[in-house]
């Protein structure tokens, strides 16, 4: 028994300077650890003075831009105004002359306006033909011809004209291209104010007044 | 028991009854129409027809053209022998106009034809003058 105590005695002795040398190992661990520790400590703080550096930068960066940004705003809402400016300014050029326009036609074109008469001349041409018997037959014919050429003109120009046109196209190339027009109209009270024959031509001048009432419905 | 002057008075009327029916001996209704077809500028075919017409018309004269008669009550060849200037007054009445032209490939070709539709006229023919007016 006391030889048992003794033993136990000596190992717990034995695991006391044991200890003592492992505790001396874990110090040195611990030095270094603390020396990393600091090294990462240093470390962190340039890192987070570099944050606060690139975060301060950044926030310059922002607000330039967002400064570019409201002058580029500016620019742009400047340009937009001018370019609206310029549309109306156009606008209101394009008005003017289309009512100058508009009214250069007028009094171009007279305008049959009611209680009012308009006066309208034009010239008709006819050929005699070839198979005439004398001079005179062929003039006769002639006018004839222009007679009617004339009132076609007074047609036209009162009443107007129907255009139809058809162009056939093959093979990229115009094979026909055909031009119809047509008018019809009554024409009355045309009045005959010179004949001239010349070289088997016959140009007949023919005047016609017409009025408002004419028309009328 | 009549007097003098009232029978001169029944003579005279009767005289001048007798001269006005004798006057209007000639008068008639006659249908007339007219075309005439220009085609490529050259006159191509001319129609005047002229025809008694057979049924009473209806309507007032209108403007007149008065001519010379030297054809003993022949209307055609009145017309025949002012066809000049009967044909200026059909002419001022009015003629309806209806006019095609056709391009094809950059050549032209028209046909004009001017048409008074077929029109009663009353013709007073006297020994002298010829009066006629379309009736409408």
């Amino acid at each position: 028994m006391k030889y048992s105590i003794l033993l136990a005695a000596l190992l717990s002795a034995s695991s006391l300077f044991g200890t003592d040398q492992i505790q001396t190992v874990d110090t040195r661990v611990i030095q270094q650890t603390n020396a990393e520790l600091q090294l990462a400590i240093a470390e962190a703080t340039l890192a987070k003075k570099e944050a606060a550096f690139a975060q301060s930068e950044a926030i310059q960066a922002k607000s330039a831009l967002v400064r570019e940004k409201a002058a580029f705003a500016q620019e742009r809402a400047d340009r937009e105004e001018e370019a609206i400016e310029m549309a109306n300014a156009a606008e209101a050029q394009a008005q003017a002359e289309a009512e100058a326009q508009a009214e250069a036609a007028a009094e171009a074109e007279e305008v049959l306006k009611a209680n009012s008469t308009m006066y309208i001349s034009v010239v008709g041409q006819g050929v005699a033909p070839m198979n005439t018997t004398s001079p005179a037959q062929a003039y006769a014919l002639a006018k004839r011809a222009a007679i009617a050429d004339a009132y076609r003109a007074i047609a036209e120009k009162v009443k107007g004209v129907r255009i139809d046109g058809q162009d056939l196209i093959k093979n990229m190339m115009v094979k026909r291209s055909t031009i119809r027009t047509s008018v019809r109209a009554m024409v009355r009270n045309a009045n005959v104010v010179e004949t001239t024959f010349k070289e088997g031509l016959c140009e007949v001048e023919m005047e016609i007044v017409i009025s408002h009432s004419d028309f009328a419905q | 028991m009549r007097s003098r002057d009232g029978n001169r008075n029944l003579t005279f009327r009767l005289c001048s009854i007798i001269l006005l029916c004798s006057l209007a001996l000639n008068a008639g209704e006659y249908l007339i129409s007219y075309r005439y077809t220009v085609k490529d500028a050259i006159l191509y075919n001319e129609i005047l027809h002229i025809s008694h017409a057979m049924k009473k018309c209806e309507g007032k004269p209108q403007s007149e053209l008065i001519l010379e008669n030297t054809s003993d009550g022949n209307l055609k060849k009145l017309i025949s022998q002012n066809s000049e200037e009967f044909l200026n007054y059909i002419h001022k009445l009015g003629l309806h106009l209806k006019h095609k032209e056709k391009t094809l490939n950059l050549q032209n070709t028209s046909t004009t034809t001017l048409t008074m539709k077929t029109t009663c006229f009353k013709v007073d023919i006297n020994d002298n003058f010829a009066k006629i007016a379309p009736l409408k």
